[in-house]
């Protein structure tokens, strides 16, 4: 039975890296669309769609940094890695939804330049939600897609709190 | 035909249940490594990290409910993991919980990716989701930069 180390890194047994980043080594390693069968990775015509919304829903956060910046400059320079992250998010979805193509979307405005964090952080919010909501419904690597994508923007939540 | 889908189905699930199984070891690794992670901050930081412990040790357990429910057998803890540097300050500790943090997402993806029961994703996606929302807290306690992530897990 193995036993937990004394204190110290002297101590730590060398037998078993840490399974943590183990894991994900292993996992970049395997990649994550490797699954035993196909049938994860066909896509039926609703998915299709809701992929498609999803890329819409996506497109209308990344107008809404563009809005709440616009709103507060302040806030623009504050937020720029978020939005940048959330444009990396859109260009990842409209690489796994086929069809896709750019729209004009419109978040609206913040109603004050006192609000636009909250008013951002409300749209960040139901964004996560909504890529949630599909991931479950979804299967396979756009699973994978919406998952991380909705985690990633749950962490922006709580940046923006 | 029946049988092909019945065999579809059972390999769909066995590669559900393998995901689980990498996930369970990993939130193990967690659970091991907030001990340490707690034990190198000071007092006033401690109540982050048993609180981190905790969470994985609930979506732990549930994952492996879900694998005894299917009669398969989780992977054991180990008594000790090596660690990836020596942790000797707050700043080691908050740089330790992001590996940990990142490495069950990454697990957690991979349940996302491979599973077939709706309610395997919404438990994967829940604990994901959790695990960004920590690792942005430990993020921004190591000095790193930046401190969310675009595609956690990914």
């Amino acid at each position: 039975m193995s036993s937990l180390p004394p204190p110290g890194p002297r101590g730590f047994s060398r037998r078993t890296l840490l399974a943590a980043s183990a894991t994900g080594l292993a996992l970049l390693a395997a990649g994550c669309t490797s699954s035993p069968t196909e049938q994860r990775e066909q896509v039926t015509g609703e998915q299709a769609d809701q992929l498609l919304g999803q890329v819409g829903v996506q497109e209308t956060l990344v107008a809404a940094y563009t809005a709440a910046g616009a709103a507060d400059p302040g806030l623009a320079g504050e937020v720029a890695e978020l939005a940048a992250q959330a444009a990396e998010q859109l260009a990842r979805l409209r690489a796994a939804a086929p069809g896709a193509t750019p729209s004009a979307v419109s978040p609206g405005t913040p109603p004050s330049p006192g609000e636009a964090r909250s008013w951002l952080r409300a749209q960040v919010a139901t964004a996560a939600t909504s890529h949630a909501t599909a991931c479950v419904s979804q299967s396979g690597a756009r699973a994978a897609l919406l998952g991380s994508i909705s985690a990633g923007l749950r962490g922006q939540d709580g940046r923006l709190a | 035909m029946a049988d092909d889908g019945a065999d579809e189905s059972a390999q769909d699930l066995a590669a559900e249940n393998a995901a689980l199984g990498l996930a369970v070891a990993a939130t193990h690794a967690a659970v091991w490594g907030y001990g340490v992670v707690g034990a190198a901050l000071e007092p006033g930081g401690r109540g982050t990290a048993g609180s981190a412990e905790a969470a994985h040790r609930d979506v732990r357990d549930r994952a492996i409910a879900l694998l005894a429910e299917r009669s398969v057998e989780p992977p054991p803890a180990e008594g000790a993991y090596a660690l990836p540097f020596p942790v000797l300050a707050a700043v080691d500790a908050a740089a330790l919980a992001v590996v940990l943090e990142d490495g069950v997402s990454a697990a957690w993806v991979r349940v996302l990716d491979q599973a077939a029961e709706p309610g395997t994703r919404e438990l994967a996606l829940e604990a994901l989701s959790d695990a960004e929302v920590r690792a942005v807290g430990w993020r921004a306690a190591a000095g790193r930069t930046p401190v969310t992530r675009a595609l956690p897990g990914l």
